[in-house]
Formats: C-alpha cells, sequence, structure tokens
C-alpha cells in the first residue's frame, strides 16, 4: 500500500517538474526581452545602416491576398500583392535593393526584434500590444470590414443588422471575431482558422456570412461569381485596423522615411490608382491557373517536409524510446518513476498541445528556434514515449526462461540484455516501430498549427493560392495514403525476411 | 570419495509472499556426490535447486558455495561465482535465435573471454560426448526436445562448472526421449561429476544416486541412500510418496 502512495507521488512530481520547469524559464526570458529593446534605443544608426548594405530586407507571410501572396510567372513563383508594391517604393525611395524574406505571421516580430529583417510589411495592425516590441509607421491603408455573403442572398442581407438570429463567421482570434459578438444584434459567431474554410462554410450554408477585411472581401468576390460583399459599417478604431509598417524599437530614422514614403503614396494615390487594381490583376491571373498540377512543386516540398520530420523524429523517438524503456524496467525507483510519468503524460496529452507548447514554451526561451525544430522536438518527445511502450513490451515478451538461462551460465545482467534479451526482443519490436512510423506519418500533420511547411501546410496554401477547399485536400489525401501504404508494404517484405531466418 | 563440502546449505527459508515455501533445509553436498531429490509435487524440490544457485534468493538461511555465502555477495562475485554451477532447465531454455553451436560458444566468449577458436573447439568437443556433432548449425526450432535438452547440457558443460543443477531435465520430454537424456546424465555421473537433481525418475535415481533426499512440506525429511529410502524409508509423508509411485 504504502509502496503504491510512493510512487503516485513520484509521478506526480515529475510531472509537475516536467511542467514547471518551462514556466520559469519563460518568466526569465520576459526580463531579458525588454532590457535587450533598451539597448536598441541607445543608437539609431538605423538608415545608415540599410543605405550601407545596400539592401532593405522586409519580412511578410505571403499567404494574405490581395496585401501579399505568391502567383506563378512563368513557373517561378514571384511575391505580388499591394504590400510587396509598397516595399518595392519604399526600397526605391530609399535607393537600396529590396529582399522579401517569407515567413510565418507570427514569426515576423520575432524576426524583426532579432535582426532577421529591417521591417515587416505584412498588412500588419498596429495594435496596442504590438506598440510595446516595436515602433510604427503611420497608417497607410486602412480598409472597412466587408461581408462576404452568397450572391443569391443578395437582397435579404443588407446590413449588419439583418443578420439577426443568423450566424456570421470570422477567424478565430481576429478583431472581426470580436465585432461581430459585440456589434452583430442577435448573430452567432462562428470562428474557424483559415479564411478558406470560412468561405467553403459560407458556400455550404453553415455560416451567412462572412465578416473579413475589404480587400480580402473584394479578392474573393471577384474570383468566385457566386458571391457578393457590403460594407459591414462596423465602428473601429483606425489605430487597431489600419496597415503599417512595422521597425525595430527606436529606428526613429528609418520610420521617419517609411513615413515618407507613405506620405508620397498618399498623394499620388497611388493604392487606388495602381496597387489594389494590380493585386487584382494578378488575382485573377492567378485563379487562371487554377489547375492543381500547376501547384505540384508545394506538394513537393510538403513530402519532403513530411519526411524529412518523420524520419528525424522516428530516430530520436527510438533512442529516447530506449532509454525510457530501460529506466521503465530498471531496478532504481526514481529512473522508473520518471519513465511512467513522463510516458503516462506524453500518451495522455494530445500531440498538438505538445507541439504548441514545445514551440510557444522553449520558443520563449530560445526565441531563434525555428518552426521545424520545434516540430520535430515535439513529435519525437511523443514518439519517445509510444516507442519506449513498444520496446518494453517487446522485452517483457522474452520468456523468463532465457534470462535465467543466461544468468545460470554466469552471465551478468547487461550481458543477459545484450546478447539474449535484445537481440530476441528487436524481431518482436520491428513490426511495431514499423507501425509507429506510419503512424508518425500521418500525426506529423499537426505541425502545421506552427506553420512548418509539411504536406499539410502546403495544401493550405494551395487552397488559398487556388481559392479551391477540396481538390487539394483530395490530393493531400491520396499522397498521404501512398506514403503509408507504401511504406508498410516494404515493412511487411522485410518483416517477412526477418522470420525467415 | 573425499568429504570436501562443495555446497552447504544452512536454514534455508523461501517465501513467496505469505507463503512459506522452504521451511528450514540443512544439508551439504560433498564433491563427487550425485545427489537425486525426489517428492511429490509443489513440496519445494525446484525452488530448493533455484536457491542453491541464487536464481531464487532466500528469504533467510545460508548457501555457501567456494567458502562464499551465495546470499550475501556482490551481484559481481554471484555471477562469477554461477559461472562454476551449470544448470539444466525443464524448459531447455536454449536460446531460438541462435544456432546449436552459438548456443554453446556465448558464455564461455562472453564471461571467460575464450577466444573463438577454442570455444569452438571445445563446443564440438561437447556436441560429440552428447551425441549431437551433426547438429552443430541447426537451430533449436529444428530439433527434437530431447536433442533440445542434450544442447542445454552441452551448453552447461562449455563454461566447465564444479557443479551441475538438473532441475526436472526429463518433466518435459516425450517418454521415448527421456532415455537418450538420462544416458547423457549417467555418463556424466560416472565421470564423477557433483550433480544435484530434482527428478522423478526413480529408476535413474535408485541407479545413479549415491544420496536421495526426499522432500516434502518444505522440508527435507529423509536423507539416505537408494536403498535406505526406497526399500526401508522411514517418514510417514515418504512411505506414503513412494507407496504411491512404485
Amino acid at each position: 500500500m504504502s509502496m503504491k502512495i510512493f510512487k503516485k507521488i513520484l509521478m506526480l512530481l515529475a510531472v509537475l517538474m516536467m511542467v514547471v520547469t518551462p514556466f520559469a524559464a519563460i518568466t526569465a526570458d520576459t526580463t531579458s526581452s525588454s532590457s535587450s529593446a533598451d539597448t536598441a534605443k541607445t543608437t539609431d544608426d538605423s538608415l545608415k545602416k540599410v543605405k550601407e548594405k545596400g539592401t532593405l530586407v522586409v519580412g511578410l507571410s505571403a499567404d494574405y491576398p490581395p496585401y501579399e501572396f505568391t502567383t506563378k510567372q512563368d513557373g517561378k513563383t514571384e511575391y505580388v500583392g499591394i504590400d510587396i508594391q509598397i516595399a518595392k517604393k519604399f526600397a526605391k525611395d530609399l535607393g537600396v535593393k529590396l529582399v522579401i524574406k517569407n515567413m510565418n505571421f507570427d514569426s515576423l516580430l520575432v524576426a524583426l526584434e532579432t535582426g532577421k529583417i529591417d521591417t515587416i510589411i505584412s498588412a500588419m495592425n498596429p495594435t496596442e500590444e504590438r506598440r510595446k516590441s516595436v515602433d510604427f509607421s503611420n497608417i497607410y491603408y486602412s480598409g472597412g470590414k466587408y461581408i462576404v455573403i452568397n450572391k443569391k442572398d443578395k437582397s435579404k442581407y443588407t446590413s449588419k443588422e439583418s443578420f439577426k438570429g443568423q450566424t456570421v463567421g470570422a477567424q478565430n482570434g481576429t478583431l472581426e471575431y470580436n465585432l461581430i459578438k459585440q456589434q452583430f444584434p442577435g448573430a452567432t459567431v462562428k470562428g474557424l482558422a483559415k479564411l478558406n474554410n470560412l468561405i467553403i462554410a459560407l458556400q455550404s450554408g453553415k455560416v451567412s456570412g462572412v465578416l473579413m477585411e475589404e480587400p480580402t472581401a473584394k479578392a474573393y468576390v471577384q474570383n468566385n461569381p457566386n458571391l457578393y460583399a457590403f460594407n459591414s459599417k462596423v465602428s473601429v478604431d483606425v489605430n487597431e485596423t489600419g496597415a503599417a509598417m512595422a521597425f525595430p524599437k527606436g529606428a526613429t530614422a528609418l520610420t521617419q522615411a517609411a513615413n515618407k514614403t507613405i506620405a508620397d503614396i498618399k498623394k499620388q494615390d497611388l493604392l487606388d490608382k495602381e496597387y489594389v487594381p494590380e493585386a487584382a490583376k494578378y488575382m485573377k491571373q492567378s485563379s487562371k491557373h487554377n489547375t492543381m498540377a500547376s501547384y505540384w512543386t508545394y506538394f513537393a516540398k510538403g513530402i519532403e517536409y513530411t519526411l524529412i520530420i518523420t524520419v528525424v523524429s522516428v530516430l530520436i523517438g527510438f533512442v529516447l524510446g530506449i532509454i525510457l524503456a530501460l529506466m521503465r524496467l530498471g531496478h532504481n525507483k526514481l529512473l522508473h518513476g520518471l519513465a511512467v510519468a513522463y510516458i503516462e503524460f506524453i500518451r495522455g496529452t494530445p500531440l498538438m498541445v505538445q507541439v504548441m507548447f514545445v514551440y510557444f514554451g522553449i520558443g520563449a526561451v530560445i526565441q531563434s528556434l525555428p518552426a521545424l525544430a520545434a516540430g520535430i522536438i515535439a513529435v519525437s518527445l511523443n514518439s519517445g514515449a509510444y516507442v519506449a511502450e513498444v520496446i518494453r513490451s517487446g522485452i517483457e515478451s522474452i520468456a523468463i526462461g532465457q534470462t535465467e538461462a543466461a544468468r545460470s551460465l554466469g552471465m551478468s545482467q547487461k550481458q543477459t540484455y545484450q546478447y539474449v534479451v535484445i537481440p530476441q526482443a528487436i524481431k518482436n519490436i520491428w513490426p511495431a516501430l514499423g507501425n509507429e512510423f506510419i503512424t508518425l506519418i500521418k500525426e506529423s500533420s499537426i505541425v502545421s498549427v506552427i506553420g512548418v511547411g509539411d504536406l499539410m501546410y502546403q495544401t493550405q496554401l494551395v487552397q488559398s493560392a487556388t481559392y479551391k477547399g477540396v481538390a487539394p485536400l483530395a490530393i493531400t489525401m491520396v499522397i498521404y495514403f501512398v506514403l503509408t501504404f507504401t511504406l508498410s508494404k516494404g515493412l511487411n517484405y522485410f518483416e517477412g525476411k526477418m522470420k525467415h531466418e | 570419495m573425499s568429504n570436501k563440502k562443495m555446497i552447504e546449505v544452512q536454514n534455508l527459508q523461501k517465501k513467496f509472499g505469505d507463503n512459506l515455501v522452504l521451511k528450514d533445509i540443512s544439508e551439504s553436498v560433498e564433491q563427487g556426490q550425485v545427489i537425486c531429490v525426489i517428492g511429490p509435487s509443489g513440496s519445494g524440490k525446484s525452488t530448493f535447486l533455484r536457491c542453491l544457485n541464487v536464481l531464487e534468493r532466500p528469504t533467510d538461511g545460508k548457501v555457501i558455495f567456494e567458502g562464499k555465502d551465495l546470499t550475501h555477495i556482490s551481484e559481481k562475485e554471484l555471477d562469477s561465482l554461477r559461472e562454476k554451477m551449470g544448470m539444466v532447465f525443464q524448459g531447455f531454455n536454449l536460446f531460438p535465435n541462435m544456432s546449436v553451436l552459438e548456443n554453446i560458444k556465448l558464455a564461455p566468449m562472453k564471461v571467460k573471454n575464450v577466444d573463438e577458436v577454442q570455444a569452438e573447439k571445445t563446443a564440438k568437443e561437447l556436441l560429440a560426448k552428447v551425441g549431437l556433432a551433426d547438429k552443430a548449425n541447426q537451430f533449436p526450432d529444428s530439433l527434437s526436445g530431447g536433442q533440445k535438452q542434450r544442447v542445454a547440457i552441452a551448453r552447461a558443460l562449455a563454461m566447465d562448472p564444479e557443479v551441475m543443477l538438473f532441475d526436472e531435465p526429463t518433466s518435459a520430454l516425450d517418454p521415448e526421449m527421456v532415455g537418450e537424456v538420462l544416458k547423457v546424465m549417467r555418463d556424466l555421473a560416472d565421470s564423477g561429476m557433483t550433480m544435484v537433481v530434482v527428478t522423478h525418475e526413480m529408476g535413474f535415481a535408485k541407479e545413479v544416486a549415491d544420496q536421495i533426499w526426499f522432500m516434502a512440506d518444505g522440508y527435507v525429511q529423509e536423507v539416505g541412500t537408494p536403498e535406505e529410502v526406497f526399500e526401508h524409508p522411514t517418514s510417514e509423508r515418504a512411505k506414503d510418496f513412494l507407496a504411491k509411485i512404485l
């Protein structure tokens, strides 16, 4: 009885340790990041620096038409959109070359703070929260919030008040989501992660309208004759919603130069006259190139990343699994307790949460931790727990008589494991390990939530580029199936060979 | 026959949970002696044998071998003393992933660091001795029960032990295979090997044993020559047991 309680306490302790350590690190981190902002303030050679190196490195997240998106020109992927035009003009005004770095939206601020990019031009709203860590230029574009509806409902929905009793969709975690809650009387809000999926929901009647930014709404309408958009006339604070360029704190000279460029754009009315129509043109073009075949490079890249993540994670997970299994099987009570706690905890929590925890938790300590590395770490840590159980059951399946025979011959415990138990256990473990590999190919799709360019992520890119929801998913399903089916056939072949030996 | 004590057991006790299987055993095995342990099922014979090389750790008492109490020495010392106590199991326990030759060579090479050439030579000699020279490269799967047990004996002998422990070596065999295994054991006894054999083969016990130990209810109830124990048992338990089986 007391043994049981002791074990439980041990497990609790281990779990606590695992949970608390990263938090302690995060708290420590907040102090260090504020001090780094102080050092940036002391010098402002920002403009001089850009001019000296002759390049303006602009960070953006090219998945947000019409602000920034990709198009295919002569088989090459090119960045286009309103923000690209502004970046070009800004670089030209400074007399330097433009370099574009495409990354995940949520990595942009980190990239700016760590000096990987000079500025963010990515339809970023200068919110109060963001102002704490970066400086913003003046607002260069500020559209209203539009509601996209099915064209056939044009006479039914004419204002935000007409959605009473209806469901209206918006992207999760956006201003729009809150606006529906606050300013659409009697309407229910439905949140989804991706705009593409919201449009699919609209077309299949699951929501009556989708609230989004004006240019984005116009882009969807332009590319889909069955949709219609109108101004929702919600009241918003322009400081929270307009788009502005972001600069490192204290880069006053560069910010002022940007403001000059913005003033010039406004004076010439370049946005309405050139940039927006041009972006619309590209969007039309890309919707003409809507065949899936022209996006094969996306899928190829996705397969590459998915395989890299899976293979590396399986290898690390295997090593970790062996260590955990030996800890669990060993006589040391502390190590045993730690292994049990780890295995139970990891198997008792969703991989998705683990992936996000590693990326945002460990990522807060090591800011330069790329999403790919975070994804691999999380998937490996997860896989290790499952592999440990596979190995443990493989070892426990070896009859006790084998161990006794070896020990009676004078072999030590280590020798017994090394020469007698493990070689036999591997034969039992191999098929289960193969299954784990196949499972990981599928489960690794979860890393797309932190923006790792795996197959699922690429699929989402193709969805936004082609305005098609289902076709890319169908292709991805087939690819996943081909991958797992081929692998399982291959593993069966080797398994058969091993049995014959 | 010399009187040198090979193994000395003092007040041996073994509990499994609350179940006292061996109550109080004090006996000794002399060098060159062949001892057959007989008795009804569940009397603790196998447990007693497994306590001799501490595969089963006694709850109390001493097992003295080569002047050392096996119950109170380090794991490392125990390993090096176990080398000298060969053991043959009811279920053979051959390593199924290794050939017959590899089964025999493994321990000499890994534990005694014998080089492969020498280990192979010894293994082949031992296989010839148990009549299986032609099976060297077979895997255990393809052998009959009797052949497996003879390989197991050869494997134990390869460590050149001082004493051999047999745990019901013929109980899992088809009747027609018992003879071939007993023959090998008889040859071994004739060569002067010290042996402790837990067995139900009364014919073998009568013929080969120097001493019969009759066990029941966690005690060694009677000790004597085969003649004494089989012909003139003194305890009621022994009389009862022998009446049933003979």
